[in-house]
């Protein structure tokens, strides 16, 4: 299971800046970051990081409300129709998400999609079936 | 010039003549309901009588939290078969307060009232559009009863619509107009939109604004707007509604009908009385009502009398617009909003922390009630939808409890000052004026 975390932020200047000085100072490596904004002056803040499971605890500590959410982080080609490619085969999964965001990994070669999955049931399974190229953990979080 | 000449130029001495027997009366009345039935100091003014208007300083003053420790039958003064009307102020926590009147308070009322607005230069001639919520609220039927005893042609319009109010006043001619003044600056900009000039385009020559605190200022810019003189109207439920004190054509503080009510100002701490001029909690008794008479009632509302003769003759003393309130309570957009009605809403839900922050802000031409909340952050899912919802929810149910729409704002856990001993919950931003 690979998962991001997820923290809830005030649109404020420098809450930002306190979560990267938490994962700093815990000497943790942010692989990839999306921020969603909402027009109510919150938004959510996804971070895939290189333990998970560390960032989730320290940022609870320091006050924070932060989650730990299951993702899929799929493969797909670095190129013009890349991502079309992966979706059609995502949607061949009949996988409905509503959060996602990717990340090349090498310049011309290759990138990822990671898929929030915490609230679709057998996602993983589906897309897998589909013949979909799930990243291990290890990749994913650099380790 | 005046509705009622003798009455509203009785000489101070008659009228305080006519203000001692109609309080001897009152207290008789008021002597049928069970709770001032039992209060030693009404039966011995009932026995005994009072001779002169300083005497109801001894008598106790009657709160908001009696009204409703009492409801809904236990200040009725009269036999329940007799009344044919109840008001009632809004709020699902506890018990509201009900006003009861019989038909000669009716009639009263719409005296007052048609008496008030005729001293702010209204007429029979007139067209009255009543942009004001009719039902439970004293603003919608109050200013029906008078208009209509005044002999207006009335228009019931009710709240909001703008369009359709805009097109009622082209369509019937409207020359007068209550509404409250927050509600104003958006109708302007409806007839703005609609390429329109309220000052060109309606007959409109005077608006009736009340039912929230408002500065000269705002006074001010709404008859820019409208090209028109607009009054400040005050009143409250318990007292009937509006109709209690209006503003003459002089437009210098507001007449307080003193053969209707009596007129105290005191220190909301020491309770004593402060010399005219100084600002203090109005305090007030009813004169002419049967069903429910209320005796020294403590309004809450801060304001003082204006020392010194009306140039327009009337002996009627005037108060000063209202500039506070000496509890916690807070008008916005007409509705009377206590923070303990809030924090009852949030203190239910599991998700929420128990601190929160209330900020009250003008907006645009609008003043808005912000509400800050904290989401606990072991309800915390990382999910957008889950704290969208549960804004929404927040938003329905408060605004289901108080009848003002507000803006909720969820913030980080920790964010909001902790409450120690009395802490301020409502920080008011709004623009004065």
């Amino acid at each position: 299971m690979t998962y991001q975390v997820s923290i809830f932020l005030e649109n404020k200047l420098g809450r930002l800046e306190k979560v990267t000085a938490v994962l700093k100072e815990a000497g943790i490596n942010i692989r990839s970051i999306h921020l969603n904004h909402t027009a109510n002056g919150w938004g959510i803040l996804n971070l895939v990081v290189s333990n998970p499971e560390l960032a989730h605890q320290r940022l609870n500590e320091s006050g924070m409300s932060a989650a730990l959410r299951e993702i899929a982080v799929v493969k797909m080609a670095d190129k013009p129709g890349g991502l079309d490619e992966l979706l059609q085969d995502v949607v061949k999964a009949g996988v409905n998400f509503t959060n996602a965001y990717g990340r090349v990994v090498n310049d011309g070669e290759s990138a990822f999609f990671v898929i929030d999955i915490q609230d679709i049931p057998g996602a993983r399974e589906k897309l897998v079936d589909v013949g979909l190229e799930i990243i291990a953990d290890r990749q994913v979080y650099g380790n | 010039m005046y509705w009622e000449i003798e009455l509203e130029k009785l000489e101070r001495k008659n009228l305080e003549h006519l203000q001692v027997e109609r309080l001897n009366k009152t207290l008789r009345q008021a002597g049928n309901s069970p709770c001032y039935g039992r209060i030693p100091e009404i039966s011995r003014f009932i026995k005994s009588g009072m001779t002169s208007i300083e005497q109801i300083r001894e008598l106790p003053f009657t709160t908001k939290e009696d009204l409703r420790r009492d409801f809904p039958w236990g200040f009725l003064a009269t036999d329940k078969k007799d009344v044919v009307r109840l008001h009632s102020s809004s709020g699902t926590t506890g018990n509201p307060v009900a006003v009861y009147h019989n038909r000669h308070d009716l009639d009263s009322w719409a005296n007052l009232m048609a008496r008030s607005l005729f001293a702010a230069g209204v007429r029979e001639t007139d067209v009255f559009q009543n942009i004001c919520g009719y039902g439970l609220f004293t603003g919608g039927l109050g200013f029906q009863y008078g208009v209509e005893k005044l002999g207006c042609l009335s228009i019931p319009a009710g709240a909001g619509n703008s369009p359709r109010q805009i097109k009622l006043m082209r369509d019937f001619g409207t020359t007068v107009a209550h509404a409250i003044p927050s509600y104003l600056g958006r109708l302007f900009d409806v007839f703005r939109e609609e390429g329109l000039d309220p000052r060109q385009d309606t007959q409109l020559h005077t608006l009736v604004i009340g039912a929230e605190p408002h500065t000269e200022e705002h006074r001010q810019r709404i008859e820019e707007m409208f090209g028109v003189k607009a009054y400040n109207s005050f009143g409250l439920s318990e007292m009937n509604g509006p109709g209690v004190a209006f503003e003459c054509t002089e437009q210098n503080g507001l007449h307080v009908w003193e053969d209707a009510y009596v007129l105290e100002i005191i220190d909301p701490v020491t309770l004593q009385p402060v010399a005219d001029g100084d600002v203090g909690e109005l305090v007030m008794t009813t004169l002419d009502r049967q069903a429910m008479p209320i005796i020294r009632y403590r309004t809450r509302d801060l304001t003082r009398i204006l020392p010194g003769q009306c140039p327009c003759g009337r002996t009627h003393r005037r108060i000063d617009r209202i500039s506070g309130r000496s509890d916690d309570m807070f008008i916005i957009k007409g509705c009377n909003v206590f923070p303990m009605q809030i924090e009852g809403v949030l203190m239910k839900l599991p998700e929420v922390g128990d601190d929160y922050r209330i900020t009250l802000e003008t907006i645009g031409d609008q003043d808005e009630m912000i509400v800050e909340v904290e989401v606990k952050k072991e309800w915390f899912r990382g999910d957008l939808a889950f704290l969208d919802k549960l804004q929404r929810h927040i938003t329905h149910l408060i605004r289901d409890e108080v009848l003002v729409r507000p803006r909720i704002k969820l913030v980080e856990p920790g964010s909001i000052p902790k409450a120690e001993g009395k802490a301020v919950r409502v920080h008011d931003h709004r623009q004065k004026g």
